[in-house]
């Protein structure tokens, strides 16, 4: 486990480092007889098919951001996901999210005002912005069992220390509160709650190279969670993801993908590899496919 | 002409911090420093300046042991020092007073930073004449520049928000009925957390206004004893009539008309879900959905605010550990009240007494075929505090309940009171005019 996540993070340091050296490269480029094609994609407006070693999944991504022309310091960043699923091809194992939102807001200066009861109000100002995390909907079950795990809802406070205005960098954490129901599959009837009332601790490091070929994302969130089965106990959970764009298809990108996963409760490590297609995506605006025309 | 230059560390172009005494050299370097470079005051200008002389006084003390603030509603022009530098200024022509400001950011050293935010358009008037002004009577006093509805700048022009809607935005907050375990102050018995994925109120202005207001995923989760309630969508709608709904006209001595308004909506959820313990294990019930006619008793002039009867029916499921599942149609009524006590929405109440009858088709626990549950809560919310503009409010609520629908729990009032913190996205500042909606 420790092995697999250093590699990532040395893995996450490269894509951090290339990152900076793609900004100047063109995101079109051309063959020998002027054809055009795209070498920059978005990764955060896709649907996309995933096949690995955990299974077949489908995913909806969308991105977008919220700008102010009174305020042009001001932007929200809001990333949905979608309809998140990947059933195991040779076993009975499933995991899905019927939703999952973060929204950022970045300020140039991130602030607190305190106190607003009454006299003049102050600004302390902070270096993160912030930001929430809310997840609804999450199925998980595992094959040998017929218990199925749902995540009713899942909402975190997110402070981004990155201050980026784009997607392509957070790191963030914040505590976080989440409602989880064991059931049992067969007699359709719910055997443990868990609840972490905030008293869980979410970490999360995004990086996004600025082609958009290459992608890392770790979160961890650890803590103490309550089960209606046994009370008060720690919990942890962590996962890292690479994801690198070798070819593209029609300009539509397939890439590797790398992870692994970790549980608390399950104690239990899970690696994956595998390919993700990607079906449609918005083209990066960087790109122009279209030769330009003189007037 | 002393009273500006008492605060002039803001201001020096040259970004000092030492307080300038209020002597005639200070006020040469104050001057050199925003308007000696001017020439004549223009037409456009003494427009301005004209326009702006109605409504005393032109220095706003509103925020005490600030500068005095621009008003919003009046005209601004800027001017260029001589250094290269915008200042904004609006005058009163009436009480010949005017105020300046830097037209941007500043550090704390004065320096200037970054452009306003959240700042009107500003002309610049190349030909800004301050000597002609203060001949002509004027006096120039430091000022801060003028903040949107909603908002406050300070004196380095930084600005915040400083009124939530409430109504609108996406919540999550844990609260505390305080028991805590001394072995791990982590661990806390009694605790709960609450949560909206999206709370938004939106007003259909017109000769019907209606306000429609709707809440995605909100709820509620108890551990220790764990009790949950989450109801994935609610919509209702509230309606201002503006045709009396009855007219009844009087002919004892000089007739006269008698209007009788019922404000009458609609009410409605779907997908909820309420799990409470039991004797042999958890209640679970489905609430499928549920639709309610609403009275409007009260309603406040943007219709945020109101106090209301409802009733109507809905269709439940109950799964309870041993006994199994069993459905029911439930008749409900309800009294609630849901107000913002103040302008800027720092406060705010909520009272809600219901009342449910499921009628189960096969027999209950007490061999009928019905059952009662009463509901009452009161729920204030307070803003306490903004993080980079997003509201952190605190909650005290206490709630009783009392249900004969669930085996193994008494048929006797209930009672629980907690406190805690919540934290919203979004919260925009509420509509500036209070909307005489249909009125």
């Amino acid at each position: 486990m420790k092995r697999a996540l250093a590699i990532a993070i040395a893995v996450a340091i490269m894509i951090g480092a290339r990152g900076r050296d793609a900004r100047a490269e063109s995101c079109t480029g051309l063959t020998g007889k002027g054809g055009r094609f795209a070498t920059c994609f978005d990764l955060g407006n896709r649907l996309s098919m995933t096949t690995g070693s955990d299974g077949v999944g489908l995913s909806l991504a969308l991105r977008h951001m919220i700008t102010f022309e009174d305020e042009p310091d001001l932007v929200w960043k809001l990333e949905h996901q979608m309809l998140d699923a990947t059933h195991a091809t040779f076993e009975d194992r499933f995991t899905g999210v019927l939703y999952r939102g973060r929204f950022l807001r970045h300020a140039r200066d991130g602030h607190i005002v305190l106190p607003l009861g009454g006299g003049s109000p102050k600004k302390i100002f902070l270096p993160f912005d912030i930001g929430g995390l809310a997840e609804a909907g999450r199925v998980e079950w595992v094959p040998g069992s017929t218990a199925v795990r749902i995540g009713v809802v899942k909402m975190a406070a997110l402070f981004d220390l990155s201050r980026t205005r784009s997607f392509r960098r957070r790191i963030a954490f914040g505590p976080a509160a989440r409602w989880d129901v064991d059931a049992d599959r067969d007699e359709m009837t719910l055997t443990q709650h868990s609840v972490s009332p905030f008293s869980t601790l979410l970490a999360n490091v995004r990086l996004e190279s600025a082609n958009g070929r290459s992608l890392a994302n770790f979160e961890v969130e650890a803590g103490s969670v309550w089960r209606s089965k046994g009370g008060w106990g720690p919990d942890a959970r962590a996962e890292a993801t690479l994801e690198r764009i070798v070819l593209a298809v029609n300009d539509h990108p397939i890439s590797l993908v790398l992870g692994v996963r970790y549980e608390s409760i399950t104690d239990e490590v899970l690696a994956k590899v595998g390919a993700r297609f990607v079906l449609f995506d918005r083209k990066d605006p960087r790109v122009q496919l279209d030769p330009l025309v003189r007037r | 002409m002393t009273k500006f230059v008492a605060r002039e560390q803001h201001v020096l172009r040259d970004g000092t911090v030492e307080l300038a005494q209020p002597t005639e050299r200070n006020d040469r370097v104050r001057g050199s420093g925003i308007a000696h470079g001017f020439a004549n005051m223009n037409r456009p200008l003494l427009a301005a300046v004209a326009a702006i002389g109605i409504g005393l006084p032109a220095i706003s003390h509103a925020d005490q042991g600030l500068l005095p603030q621009m008003s919003h509603d009046r005209p601004v022009i800027c001017g260029r020092d001589t250094e290269g530098h915008v200042w904004r200024i609006q005058c009163d022509a009436a009480s010949k007073v005017c105020l300046y400001a830097a037209n941007d950011e500043l550090a704390s050293s004065g320096r200037r930073t970054k452009p306003l935010e959240r700042a009107r358009d500003c002309e610049i008037e190349q030909d800004f004449d301050r000597k002609k002004m203060e001949a002509d009577g004027f006096q120039l006093f430091q000022g801060r520049v003028d903040a949107p509805y909603g908002w406050m700048r300070d004196e380095r022009g930084r600005i915040f928000q400083i009124n939530f809607d409430l109504r609108k935005r996406m919540f999550f907050g844990a609260a505390y009925t305080p028991q805590k375990i001394l072995d791990n102050p982590l661990e806390s018995k009694r605790t709960s957390v609450d949560f909206g994925l999206l709370s938004f109120n939106k007003l259909s202005d017109g000769q019907t206004p209606t306000m429609h207001r709707i809440r995605l995923v909100q709820g509620e989760v108890h551990v220790e004893p764990f009790s949950a309630e989450v109801t994935i969508a609610h919509w209702d709608v509230s309606r201002r009539f503006i045709n009396p709904l009855l007219r009844i006209t009087t002919f004892a001595g000089t007739p006269q008309r008698h209007d009788l308004h019922l404000n009458l909506g609609l009410w409605t959820e779907a997908g909820g879900l309420e799990i409470h313990p039991s004797a042999g294990g958890h209640s679970t019930i489905w609430k499928h959905a549920t639709a309610q006619g609403t009275l409007d008793l009260w309603q406040s002039e943007d219709l945020n605010s109101f106090a209301r009867i409802r009733t109507g029916v809905g269709l439940e499921g109950q799964h309870t550990d041993g006994t199994g599942y069993r459905s029911a149609i439930v008749p409900s009524s309800a009294f609630e009240i849901d107000a913002q006590l103040d302008d800027d929405g720092f406060h705010n109440i909520k009272f809600e007494f219901t009342h449910e009858a499921p009628r189960y088709f096969v027999k209950f626990q007490n061999g009928q075929h019905f059952a009662n549950r009463l509901k009452a809560k009161l729920t204030y919310e307070a803003v306490i505090l903004a993080i980079n503009d997003q509201p952190l409010s605190f909650k005290l609520a206490a709630g009783g309940e009392k249900r004969d629908d669930i085996f193994g729990v008494p048929n006797q009032w209930a009672f629980v009171a907690d406190a805690g913190l919540r934290f919203s996205l979004w919260a925009p500042p509420r509509d500036p005019t209070p909307h005489p909606a249909g009125r």
